[in-house]
């Protein structure tokens, strides 16, 4: 599964109960809410991860866990672990690839700042 | 999962657009199987995004030879959405919600509209559609109607079919139909064998503006059924759930038989909403409890009178958790997978003259239960609607 503990032997303390395929979590999806494609819905991925599909639609989850908070049972989508492990098989989309590249180069996912240009800041009030 | 279908889906690009249309490995995997976990092969997806495209994809599968599902939530208990080498038509995308007729108190609506979502369209004309299954906040209207959905106010609202003015039915000929009245059978519980329900004109219930409940721990079976048959009198009465002691108990609830009955009217012992509210989640959270704790296997067999009394009898006896509607005589029996005595359930109904579905379908878990009479009168629609076999093979019988 690609959700099972990861090759370095670490362990995840927490259960994660596995998705019982009720399609309750479609509805909060913001991506199925646009896209409407069972393969793109909280429960889809579910069965894409459990059946090890290596696929670049695990990047289309946007990670908020709205379907994990609607779901009976509580299943984490755990989004970031099965990207991890799908990076690790070269599964990955050019958008993440450049990303991680520049975190690592730049520090900074847009990559280097021109000349002259200062970081852009989030602000909230 | 074969990595090569073998159908020609090309000229339903034509039809629905390049990018509604998908024999990927993830499209299919995915609608190969829906909330039953019973699965089959999936050649294709297709996701219409109006209804006037799906005569159109009945008219290819016919040309291509192969056969359709219907689905819409895939949130069936009875393999009614599963594939058997068939190409997936997937309905979540006819999503229009026509303008409400306000004094006539009815609203079309196309097949993919979601329960949830059209209750909260309604909420503040102060209207609902009150027939609300267990998995009303993903449950779309097509897959209500094809499966005559009942739920947890059946007792006071009935099914689906009692809420349904019109259906509009694309046929296994690719031929549109506008079925009102009795015709309304030809498609309402007919689980998609005789066409694709993609359009219906529904009636709207006025949503109550007081609710009570109780909730009652009973000793016993028999006494939990006087008291069930006093409180059906009550002409406001609009819930009447049951959990055995096996159920009450997995909500940590004490260990005895309950009723959760509600009322739109003064007479229940609570009045609080938020305990009202907290019960009810409680409730619908049942099924996940019992499946998390290895009963993941949900029955749903309709008796009455002397049977049902021994049903709850046997489940009892036998330690099976169960719930259910009971002011409507269905009862939620839950297994763990493979469990020997399921058949014997079937066949405990069957004796007692019951029905082995009170609200989840046959599908394809249950064809094997159906009688002689369900079985022609099955054969005879479909030599009207679906002469060449094109709508769910296999289904129902």
């Amino acid at each position: 599964m690609l959700t099972e503990p990861t090759a370095d032997g670490s362990v995840e303390l927490a259960e994660n109960p596995p998705c019982i395929e009720c399609g309750l979590c479609r509805e909060v999806c913001p991506l199925f809410a646009v896209l409407r494609q069972e393969h793109l819905s909280p429960r889809g991925l579910a069965l894409l991860a459990e059946r090890e599909v290596a696929s670049v639609v695990f990047y289309q989850c946007t990670l908020c866990r709205a379907c994990k908070e609607v779901c009976p049972v509580g299943h984490d989508p755990d989004g970031e672990r099965v990207r991890a492990r799908l990076v690790a098989r070269g599964v990955e989309t050019e958008a993440n690839r450049a990303m991680i590249e520049n975190i690592r180069k730049y520090g900074n996912p847009f990559g280097p700042l021109k000349e002259g240009e200062i970081p852009k800041t989030l602000t909230c009030c | 999962m074969s990595a090569s279908p073998s159908a020609n889906v090309e000229p339903l690009a034509g039809i629905v657009g390049a990018e509604n249309v998908s024999t990927a490995l993830e499209a299919r995997i995915a609608c190969s199987r829906d909330a039953s976990g019973l699965e089959g092969e999936c050649l294709a997806v297709v996701w219409p995004s109006h209804p006037e495209h799906v005569p159109a994809v009945v008219e290819w599968a016919l040309q291509e030879g192969v056969d359709l599902v219907p689905r819409g939530a895939g949130t069936g208990l009875c393999g009614g959405a599963t594939p058997q080498r068939s190409v997936v038509v997937d309905l979540s995308r006819l999503t229009r919600i026509g303008p409400l007729d306000r004094e006539g108190r009815r609203i079309e609506v196309e097949a993919g509209v979601v329960l949830g979502a059209l209750n909260r369209r309604l909420a503040p004309q102060g209207l609902f559609l009150p027939v609300i299954p267990g998995s009303h906040r993903a449950a779309t209207v097509g897959g209500m109607i094809a499966t005559d959905a009942a739920g947890l106010r059946a007792v006071r609202y009935g099914t689906l079919r009692d809420w349904v003015e019109e259906v509009t039915l694309v046929d296994g000929l690719g031929r549109v139909h506008r079925l009102r009245g009795d015709a309304l059978s030809s498609a309402v519980g007919r689980e998609g064998v005789t066409g694709f329900v993609v359009k219906a004109v529904l009636k709207l219930a006025s949503l109550p503006t007081r609710r009570t409940v109780s909730l009652i721990a009973f000793d016993d079976e028999e006494a939990l059924l006087i008291q069930r048959d006093r409180w059906l009198q009550d002409p406001q009465l609009t819930a009447l759930e049951y959990l055995n002691r096996h159920a009450a108990g997995a909500l940590g609830w004490e260990a005895r038989p309950h009723l959760l009955v509600e009322f739109d009217s003064d007479r229940g012992d609570i009045h609080d909403p938020e305990r009202i509210a907290a019960l009810w989640r409680a409730r619908d959270g049942l099924y996940p409890v019992l499946a998390r704790r290895g009963h993941p296997v949900i029955e749903d067999p309709r008796l009455e009178g002397e049977a049902l009394q021994e049903l709850l009898r046997w489940l009892d006896a036998e330690g099976i958790p169960a719930f259910g509607h009971l002011g409507v005589g269905i009862v939620h029996p839950c297994f763990r997978d493979g469990d020997g005595r399921i058949p014997a359930l079937y066949e405990r109904v069957a004796a007692w003259g019951g029905r082995v579905s009170g609200e989840h379908g046959i599908g394809l878990k249950k064809k094997g239960w159906v009688d002689a009479a369900f079985r022609a009168e099955i054969q005879q629609l479909k030599e009207k609607y679906d002469p060449k076999g094109v709508l769910n093979r296999g289904k129902l019988c």
